[in-house]
């Protein structure tokens, strides 16, 4: 799992959209975190962390390649931008909603 | 583990779990371009809500709840369902 800046991140990100266009998933997982580095200890050790209140966790995958980054709250707006932005770019291969309500004949998209 | 139909009932549920444990749930986009469809799931490893689509109007409201539980994440939970702006 490769760790990188919000940047990197996202450049990556365009890249497995783009591999992923003829064939396979582009997954996306977002979670919060609180900034932990080691392992949850087991009982009997004293736990000498402090949790962080304002991270979150970004992964992507495309099954194969494994990508991350951790946003916290100074680079989020920038970040939720650029990212929005690229998924919309990206996610392009819908159909579109049909004006007419009648729509006898569906049209593929490419 | 229920399949939404309607975007609106799924985006309820999603903000609404989310809240009641934020560090245990998480939202997974999966994307198929060959295929041609969009599928959102939030879970807290008990409770798991899904909605899938074909739909290019949904990729923004996906999109933009996904911001916005970005955003309740990397916030001070001192308050919930507002959103900070500090």
């Amino acid at each position: 799992m490769v760790l990188l800046e919000n940047d990197s991140f996202l450049t990556e990100l365009t890249r497995l959209f783009q591999k992923c266009r003829t064939t396979g998933s582009v997954y996306i997982t977002l979670k919060k975190y609180d900034g932990r580095t080691k392992p949850v200890p087991r009982k009997g050790n004293p736990e000498t962390f402090e949790p962080v209140d304002n991270k979150c966790l970004i992964r992507a995958t495309d099954g194969k390649k494994k990508i991350s980054t951790v946003v916290s709250t100074k680079e989020v707006i920038k970040f939720q931008m650029a990212y929005s932005n690229l998924l919309r770019a990206h996610i392009d291969g819908l159909k579109k909603k049909d004006k007419k309500s009648k729509s006898k004949k569906t049209k593929a998209t490419q | 583990m229920p399949h939404y139909q309607s975007w609106e009932e799924f985006s309820r549920a999603a903000e609404k779990l989310y809240l009641t444990d934020p560090m245990k749930v998480r939202v997974v986009l999966k994307y198929r371009h060959c295929d041609g469809n969009l599928c959102v799931k939030v879970t807290d490893d008990a409770v798991c809500l899904q909605y899938k689509t074909d739909q290019a109007q949904d990729v923004k409201k996906i999109e933009k709840l996904q911001g916005k539980l970005m955003r309740f994440m990397v916030s001070k939970e001192s308050h919930s369902m507002t959103m900070e702006t500090d």
